[in-house]
């Protein structure tokens, strides 16, 4: 069994009236890509602050890398990185010198700076200062400023807010090499499931300050898998038709519906034999639970994710 | 605490802010010097107890002419350099990398000691040489020896400084911000020092009046015996708030939600 990174346990943090997070308990294992998704001001960036030790819980524990207590946990925080929110940079310096910066904070070498502005694709930003970059580049440096550190543990809180489709792209892929290539944990944030579908191993949602809902990718994929709808009055003759055309991933749905999972494209064709077979046909096509309805599903909101 | 020192290194090296700071202060003593001697020029006279800087050997009291404009500066300087770290949200980088809230308290406050005692160093030299170039380096009225007065003298107001630049720190980090930091900054500084003397007018209260480092700064004259007596009493306010003020900084700086 892969080790602990983080478990946290009931996890309660109040803001005068306002419960931010309420009871809120997760485990994450190491190699996790861990998707946090709720909509704004669902308790994400609180989360991931209570984890970071930026913020007091009122409730709860917290155990990062098996260590807990005050001293254990700002041990154990010295083997993370973190991008909350806005990128954290020194708007007067380059990107190098914000890695330096950085580097000195935690007190290690500054050899890997080229290696990460490369990876960051950062390299030719040369003078020119943090606060001239683009969001795209604030976040990816951002990211490079959490990396200096040789972190085990990533937290980004919505890494792709504010980026352009191709920014999105670029960062998911960032974020995928880190995984493999390093071996990192992640933890990160999103207001969208499609989103974060593209990159976690798992998720949970939080919604009110609570965590109403965790499930791992393979899940989410059952949850949101594609297939043919097939809605015929004759469903029994229906189905020997399918077993005809050599089709064994089906499912009798209703009386009148038929869900098909297999060749997706070939929803034409199977109308066809239907209709040969005279088998009535009141509707055929593919369909999707789209994730964001299946969010709203979980969430019982009205919410945008 | 030595790695967050070198950061802050790095940082103020590259902030046009102590810069700044550095030019105000580095510009003041030679703007006097030549205003004085423009004054001279035109047949007023320089009286020691009150323009306190009349020749190079009062240079070292520099810190005393300048009390306000040295605290105001101060002031604006740590109130960015605190809270702007909390504004661009880069006090999170060094905090959950597991540093110790106290020692980032205590390497901010370091730097302010330094920026301090290198403004006030060179405040305080540029003057006695603007001073001597332009009236020559005459004497102390009344001082001898002169070396054990000028460091006594100079140390005495640089602690004077230094409590406030320790209060200054602390308020920093209780208002988070910036903006918000620049006017309680000020607003002590005014306060304290114009409205501390009130004290006086009160048998019982007019203790309090010396409770603030101000009070020595702004009102006594640094060249009478009766006021140099008074020395280790400034030091020793000047400890006490430096103190009282990083205690109460600390502990409820460890208590701050960081946003």
């Amino acid at each position: 069994m892969s080790e602990t990174i983080l478990k946290a346990t009931n996890i309660s943090k109040v803001y005068g009236k306002h419960k931010a997070l309420d009871k809120v308990s997760v485990e994450i294992k190491r190699g996790m890509i861990y998707g946090l998704i709720g909509e704004n001001g669902a308790g994400k960036s609180s989360f991931m602050r209570v984890i970071m030790g930026l913020i007091s819980i009122d409730e709860g524990q917290i155990e990062l890398f098996g260590e807990s207590g005050a001293t254990g946990l700002q041990r154990a925080r010295r083997k993370m990185g973190q991008s909350i929110e806005t990128p954290a940079l020194y708007p007067e310096l380059t990107a190098r010198e914000n890695l330096r910066v950085q580097a000195a904070n935690g007190g290690v070498s500054e050899r890997e700076i080229d290696d990460l502005l490369r990876l960051m694709n950062l390299e030719n930003t040369g003078k020119k200062k943090a606060k001239n970059f683009s969001l795209g580049m604030r976040q990816r440096l951002a990211i490079a400023s959490a990396l200096i550190t040789h972190p085990e543990f990533l937290i980004l809180d919505e890494p792709t807010n504010g980026l352009d489709p191709s920014g999105i792209v670029e960062m998911r892929e960032i974020i995928g090499r880190l995984v493999t290539e390093r071996g990192m944990t992640v933890l990160l944030s999103s207001h969208l499931l499609d989103e974060l579908s593209q990159v976690a191993t798992h998720y949970g949602i939080l919604h009110h300050g609570k965590l109403i809902s965790e499930f791992s990718r393979e899940e989410l994929a059952d949850q949101t898998r594609q297939y043919i709808e097939l809605e015929t009055p004759e469903v029994q003759a229906a189905v020997v038709v399918l077993n005809e055309l050599g089709i064994r991933d089906y499912e009798v749905v209703s009386e009148r519906g038929i869900n098909i999972y297999e060749r997706l494209d070939d929803a034409a064709a199977i109308n066809r034999s239907l209709v040969l077979a005279d088998v009535d046909v009141t509707r055929i096509g593919a369909t999707r639970q789209k994730l964001e309805d299946y969010f709203l599903q979980l969430t019982g909101g009205t919410t945008h994710a | 605490m030595l790695n967050l020192l070198t950061a802050e290194n790095m940082k103020s090296r590259r902030s046009k802010k102590l810069w700044i700071v550095l030019f105000i202060l580095s510009f003041f003593p030679i703007f006097q010097a030549a205003n004085s001697l423009m004054t001279v020029h035109y047949g007023t006279e320089l009286v020691q107890p009150i323009d306190t800087v009349i020749n190079g050997a009062t240079g070292v009291l520099m810190i005393k002419k300048n009390g306000l404009t040295v605290l105001l500066v101060l002031a604006a300087f740590i109130s960015f350099y605190i809270g702007e770290e909390f504004q661009h949200g880069t006090i999170r980088n060094a905090l959950s990398l597991g540093r110790s809230r106290a020692q980032y308290y205590a390497t901010k406050l370091a730097v302010a000691t330094g920026l301090s005692l290198v403004g006030t160093l060179l405040l305080t030299l540029l003057g006695m040489i603007s001073f001597t170039f332009a009236f020559g380096f005459g004497e102390v009225p009344g001082i001898s020896p002169y070396f054990s007065y000028a460091i006594k003298a100079f140390i005495t107001l640089y602690l004077l400084i230094l409590a406030n630049a320790s209060i200054y720190t602390m308020i920093g980090f209780l208002s988070k911000n910036s903006g918000i930091s620049l006017i309680w900054t000020f607003l002590y500084t005014v306060v304290t020092g114009f409205g501390a003397p009130i004290f006086l007018q009160t048998e019982h209260f007019k203790q309090v009046t010396y409770w603030f480092s101000e009070s020595f700064l702004f009102y006594f004259d640094f060249v009478k015996p009766a006021d140099i007596a008074r020395f280790p009493e400034m030091v020793l306010v000047s400890l006490i708030t430096v103190v009282i003020s990083s205690a109460i900084g600390v502990y409820r700086f460890i208590r701050t939600d960081i946003k």
